[in-house]
């Protein structure tokens, strides 16, 4: 969390953070109503790897801590379990205001954001989900291992060997050409017009 | 009787889950389920479609299912996978609760000349075989009982949250400690342990891109059926089932233990218990980590 | 005494009968000189109290001991006026409490059957005070909301009254400040300031009459004859008048004192005062430059729970805030506001108000400011971060600074003319945030200049104990705040609104129409010689017998309300009305020289000597309760009601405050072979529950001097004791009575019995 990750010109502290989130973020203006008792915190799974919890995540976020918040692991390691969606009393929905954060971070360009591993996924995600309009779980692995390079994308394709091979055997992973909608071009222009009338909105 | 839906079988069924896919093709006609899949589905984005897509795209994703479920009757939408529901109900009832989101989504779809009025309603097939079909009907069809077979009933995360206990998620359900895998366990004759991991996380999509993070949260889950002596763990999660078999070895290597637990989905022990065949109905062939005790259990 | 005749009248039912030998009850009775005595199976039905009445009429019967239930229960059943009456206790003091048919409990009646018979042939019927004439007008001082919605109540009521205020004009705060804080459901919203039409209300009623630019020079009298001297812009005229109710209001704290807040380092660090104000005219600008503002922080608890300031919450600061916000963010949506709490403090529906808030984006940031710059850079330790975190960008800064009681006129400075009226200790406490100058003379032990507050008197009281009403550490007048909320300790005088606690306007209107329901029942019971509350309707009050008075001061200064003036000659001289009727006084006479006509000295000891003290061989101690009425005794009965047990060896006797245990009651007990006493009373202190505010205080401080009166009997200390107990502790108190029997268990008996 060191200042050199974040984007040229961002600022460490920005007030207008919160109301941003409030007014931006899917469910951010539930956020407003958090009251801090931190049972999301509390229920999370995978809390102990995270840099800050939920509840300190929201708070930062009021106090205008824009870069320590868009860097925070906490939004990349979220495993999308719904624990604290469904026990907050405040019916804050944690879970996709975390998953809009991770997606600006990335949009703001943040490094950590960008060198994520959830990013890297994402990338392969997208890349097989609006290609082919499905995901090829076979490419999608491949293009995320390759992100880390060459040499990663050999030493992560050996160690899980045993699994692919294992999957290929069950006819659970397929070789060969991805399964792919038969629509292609209808599924691009509609997503090529979403993200047109989303930039559209948030300038 | 017979009820129709449209289904939506998600990427997973051509792939990871494809025994998910083809058991539940299976025994959809013993219950009186009919299934047309929408056609020409695509992904729904899964948990991390919205990162690198952003927001309005990840909802067109769905918002496309939906417009061809909507041209293919008025009938409900139903999935078996836990992130296809997930986000298409979320979607559903998004753009059913806020005009401009229904009216951006729709802007999008306009571009493939399609449409979609936000009247379907999206359901996971275990809430409809819950809900529409019950559990006496599961049991009325059972033929081959799984005497002495004890299951972990392993739900995770996402079949029931956020959603098992709303209304439009068919309120069939709680969320610490639902109920309804175990009654579908008991209904083809099986013994449901009382298994405290049933709503445990077993890391998502993290595990699939950095188990390091993830590979304890799933060790806790084999460990307590382990203890308690499962002979498989059941699972409604095509995600579920994949990570928490397909990582034993990982697991054991690094924990030093020694899993070897079958991950099975329910709609394969129904398919068993129902009579149907164990490898071409059941897809029990498909397991990563082979379920010969199914087998024994159905035929003593 | 040959004209009265006592009727015992011994009840069998509730369990008694079967219990206790009546047969027994009734000899002991007779022995002990009872006209006559009857029994009856349920005193409580219309036969029984027929018998009772029957009695009265035929058989000359003038005085009644009913052995039954506790006197707090069926008392309009047993009520005989003009009657001397005793309830002697036998139910929830004796046979629930004790176990039935047991010689100690047989003990327990046939003393309480002699106890009554001694306290009833002493008792008179009271006479009360009545001379002269009595007003029943009604002064409010202070012509703000509280003041206004005061008199509008006891006009209401049907009472004249003078409404003083001291500006120019009516209204007070709310005159110049914005939208009120919301008081109707769904309590989301400001709601619109309706100063206006409360000062048409009250300009409208022809009971009230409104004096403005007008102060109080001088108060003297009691309820019901208070004689008030008025300064109206310079001319003096004189009233007369029943009761008074101070709704004088409160100030902001001093903000040039928070120069850490950034007070006075830039113009645009405002108080939530000044913020009203601009608020209320319309289109908020900020102070250095016009522009309208942006993002706006609010500092709460600025200078409030500090102790270097103000160290209590003021309980409206944070709705107040949240109101403010909401009116910013009402003018111009795009406002950011920023509320910095320690502890967001949104008592009663204002949780609605600050979810509201919440809804429409203010953002909420828990923590402690640690500075504010010239530059409105706030660096706030965040208390749910861990860190601290500067805020830049703003563009105003609003500290919430807290209320200080207008207790005193605190722009006028006081000269004591008589330096013999002077505040009586305590009364005025020294840790008030209003005391000033004087502090260090005081610790030269000079009376005289012993702290005084900032400003003069509100009513400036021509009382032997001062001109100030009494006033606590805070700054806000003294009561017995649970029980008797508007209370101060001058009766007649009631405290309502923002003087008596910090409050917003909705609770403001409350406590004006309860100030003004205790003045309408003072201004009446003053007239027809009653007491107000706690002991409502009594007609006794005390009568000082001159012959024997050393003039030793001790029931003027300790009387708790001041009721004691003193004479030419130093004599004590009772205002019957100012009276509460405790006997504080009475305790406090080391000659015995006051009484009341149903409660005095000499009725205590008979009845402490009437008891049957069985000899040191019995090895059955004797331990004398004097239980205050108040809240031991009730809770005696409620244990007694529990079917708690305890020791047999204890006789209960009720005061009416510790306050008025004579410590000659104590040696009497003690001389004629009692082996231990206990004061069971409420508990003193800061957070005193006596209901005579200063009662029990006064007995601890006197107990603090008996183990020297022990001592010269060649007695041990632990034989007398104080006990504190409130109303709750029913469950605790068999206990608390069985472990003081076993300490005078191993002390051995006292080696007076039988002297």
């Amino acid at each position: 969390m060191t200042a050199t990750t974040a984007p040229a010109g961002a600022r460490k502290y920005d007030l207008n953070f919160a109301r941003w989130v409030y007014e931006n973020v899917d469910g951010g203006e539930r956020m407003a109503k958090c009251m801090q008792c931190g049972v999301c915190s509390g229920s999370c799974p995978i809390g102990t790897q995270m840099d800050h919890g939920p509840r300190k995540l929201f708070m930062m976020i009021r106090a205008g801590m824009k870069e320590a918040v868009l860097t925070s692991n906490t939004i990349w390691n979220c495993v999308s379990c719904y624990n604290c969606v469904v026990r907050c009393p405040r019916q804050v929905p944690v879970t996709y205001i975390l998953h809009d954060l991770a997606t600006l971070a990335v949009k703001e360009g943040y490094a950590e954001a960008k060198q994520a591993d959830n990013a890297r996924f994402a990338k392969a995600f997208w890349w097989s989900a609006a290609k082919y309009g499905k995901t090829d779980e076979r490419l999608v692995t491949m293009k995320y291992y390759y992100s880390f390079g060459f040499g990663e994308f050999i030493k992560r394709g050996r160690a899980n060997q045993k699994i692919a091979l294992g999957m290929i055997k069950t006819k659970r992973m397929h070789l060969g050409m991805p399964h792919k909608v038969k629509k292609g071009g209808e599924l691009k222009a509609i997503l090529a017009k979403a993200a047109e009338i989303e930039a559209k909105k948030h300038g | 009787m017979t009820k129709k839906f449209t289904y939506y079988p998600g990427c997973s069924s051509e792939g990871s889950a494809a025994h998910l896919d083809k058991s539940l093709r299976a025994i959809a006609p013993k219950l009186g389920v009919e299934l047309e899949d929408i056609a020409d589905w695509n992904c729904c984005g899964a948990s991390v479609g919205h990162i690198e897509g952003g927001h309005l795209p990840m909802m067109a994703l769905s918002g496309r299912n939906l417009a061809q479920a909507q041209a293919q009757g008025p009938q409900d939408v139903a999935t078996p996978c836990a992130a296809c529901y997930l986000n298409t109900h979320h979607c559903n009832e998004q753009m059913r609760a806020s005009e401009r989101l229904k009216a951006e989504v729709n802007e999008a779809l306009s571009a493939a000349s399609m449409n979609y009025d936000a009247n379907l309603h999206v359901r996971h097939i275990c809430e409809v075989l819950v809900n529409d079909i019950g559990f006496e009907a599961v049991e009325a069809q059972v033929v081959k009982p799984l005497k002495g077979l004890k299951v972990a009933g392993y739900v995770g995360c996402q079949t029931v949250r956020p959603f098992a206990a709303t209304e439009r998620g068919g309120a069939y359900d709680e969320y610490d400690q639902p109920k309804f895998l175990d009654n579908f366990t008991r209904a083809v004759g099986a013994e449901a342990l009382d298994f405290q991991n049933r709503t445990a996380c077993c890391g998502g999509s993290v595990s699939v891109m950095s188990p390091e993070k993830t590979l304890h949260l799933m060790k806790n889950i084999l460990e307590e059926a382990q203890e308690k002596g499962a002979d498989v763990i059941s699972t409604p999660c095509p995600l579920c089932q994949t990570n928490v078999e397909m990582f034993q070895d990982q697991i054991n290597a690094q924990f030093g233990t020694n899993f070897q637990i079958p991950v099975v989905f329910y709609s394969q022990l129904m398919a068993v218990a129902f009579g149907l065949d164990a490898d071409k109905d059941a897809a029990l062939n498909q397991q990563l980590i082979p379920a010969p005790q199914i087998a024994k259990a159905a035929g003593g | 005494m040959s004209d009265r005749k006592t009727g015992v009248y011994l009840c069998g039912g509730c369990g008694i009968g079967e219990g206790l030998s009546l047969d027994q009850l009734e000899s002991v009775a007779q022995e002990n000189k009872a006209g006559l005595c009857r029994r009856h199976d349920a005193l409580c039905t219309e036969e029984g109290v027929a018998l009772i009445e029957a009695d009265r009429a035929n058989e000359g019967v003038t005085d009644l001991v009913i052995a039954a239930c506790s006197p707090r229960v069926m008392t309009d059943r047993f009520r005989f006026d003009g009657t001397p009456m005793v309830r002697a206790n036998l139910r929830e003091m004796c046979i629930w409490s004790h176990p039935a048919g047991d010689e100690d409990t047989q003990m327990i009646a046939d003393d309480q059957i002699r106890m009554g018979l001694a306290q009833v042939t002493r008792m008179k019927t009271p006479q009360p005070f009545t001379e002269g004439e009595w007003s029943q007008r009604i002064l409010v001082l202070g012509g703000g909301f509280t003041g206004m919605r005061a008199a509008l109540e006891a006009a209401a009521a049907g009472h004249e009254v003078l409404l003083i205020e001291r500006s120019d004009q009516l209204g007070g705060f709310a005159r110049n400040a914005s939208k009120d804080l919301p008081h109707k459901p769904p309590y989301r919203e400001p709601q619109p300031n309706e100063i206006g039409k409360l000062v048409e209300a009250v300009q409208a009623d022809d009971l009230i009459t409104v004096k403005t630019n007008c102060t109080v020079a001088k108060t003297a009298g009691m309820p019901g004859r208070f004689e008030i001297d008025l300064d109206q812009g310079g001319t003096a005229s004189t009233e007369t008048v029943g009761a008074i109710v101070i709704a004088t209001g409160w100030r902001p704290y001093d903000a040039t004192r928070l120069g850490h807040l950034g007070y006075g380092a830039s113009p645009d660090v405002v108080t939530n005062v000044e913020m009203e104000k601009l608020l209320a005219a319309g289109g908020v600008t900020r102070p250095s430059d016009g522009k309208a503002p942006k993002a706006v922080a609010f500092v709460q608890c600025a200078g409030s729970r500090d102790p270097e300031h103000l160290p209590y919450c003021s309980s409206v600061c944070c709705s107040v805030s949240i109101k403010q916000a909401l009116e910013l963010i009402e003018a111009d949506p795009e406002t950011s506001c920023y509320i910095i709490f320690d502890e967001l403090r949104t008592p009663g529906q204002a949780e609605e108000f600050y979810r509201a808030a919440q809804e429409k984006g203010v953002i909420f940031i828990k923590g402690k400011v640690k500075s504010v710059d010239g530059s409105l850079k706030v660096l706030v330790d965040d208390a749910l971060l861990q860190e601290e975190v500067p805020m830049e960008g703003l563009d105003m800064v609003v500290l919430a600074t807290g209320m200080v009681p207008n207790s005193t006129v605190a722009d006028q400075p006081f000269e004591n003319p008589e330096p013999a009226v002077i505040q009586v200790t305590d009364d005025i406490d020294p840790r008030s945030p209003l005391t000033f100058a004087g502090a260090e003379a005081a610790e030269k032990a000079d009376p005289a200049a012993r702290p005084m507050m900032a400003g003069a008197p509100l009513l400036n009281l021509q009382y032997r104990q001062g001109p100030h009403v009494p006033i606590l550490a805070d700054g806000f007048a003294d009561s017995h705040y649970i029980c008797f909320p508007y209370e101060t300790r001058r009766t007649g005088i009631y405290t309502a609104g923002p003087v008596r606690r910090p409050m917003d306007s909705h609770e403001a209107a409350q406590d004006a129409a309860g100030a003004a329901l205790k003045a309408i029942q003072c201004v009446r019971n003053a007239q027809s010689g009653e007491a107000v509350h706690p002991r409502s309707g009594d007609m006794s009050y005390p009568i000082v017998n001159y012959n024997q008075c050393t003039k030793c001061r001790r029931c003027t200064v300790e009387c708790p309300f001041g009721a004691i003036d003193e004479d030419e000659k130093d004599y004590p001289i009772v205002n019957p009305s100012r009276c509460r009727r405790c006997g504080t006084c009475m305790g406090a006479c080391p000659v015995r020289t006051i009484s009341f006509e149903n409660y005095h000295p000499e009725m205590i000891s008979s009845m402490i000597k009437s008891v049957e003290i069985p000899d040191e061989f019995d090895e059955k101690p004797r331990i004398l309760i004097l239980a205050c009425e108040n809240d031991a005794y009730p809770a005696l009965d409620m244990a007694g009601l529990n079917r708690e047990q305890y020791s047999p060896y204890v006789r209960i006797i009720p005061v009416r405050c510790l306050g008025s245990v004579s410590l000659l009651w104590i040696s009497d007990a003690l001389s004629v072979g009692y082996d231990g006493v206990v004061l069971m009373g409420c508990k003193p202190g800061d957070d005193y529950q006596c209901h005579f505010v200063k009662g029990s205080a006064m007995a601890k401080e006197r107990m603090s001097k008996v183990g020297e009166t022990l001592k010269s009997m060649m007695l041990e200390e632990e034989r007398v004791t104080q006990m504190e107990i409130s109303i709750a502790d029913s469950k605790a108190i068999a206990k608390m009575i069985d472990d003081f029997v076993e300490t005078i268990d191993s002390l051995g008996p006292n080696p007076f019995k039988g002297f």
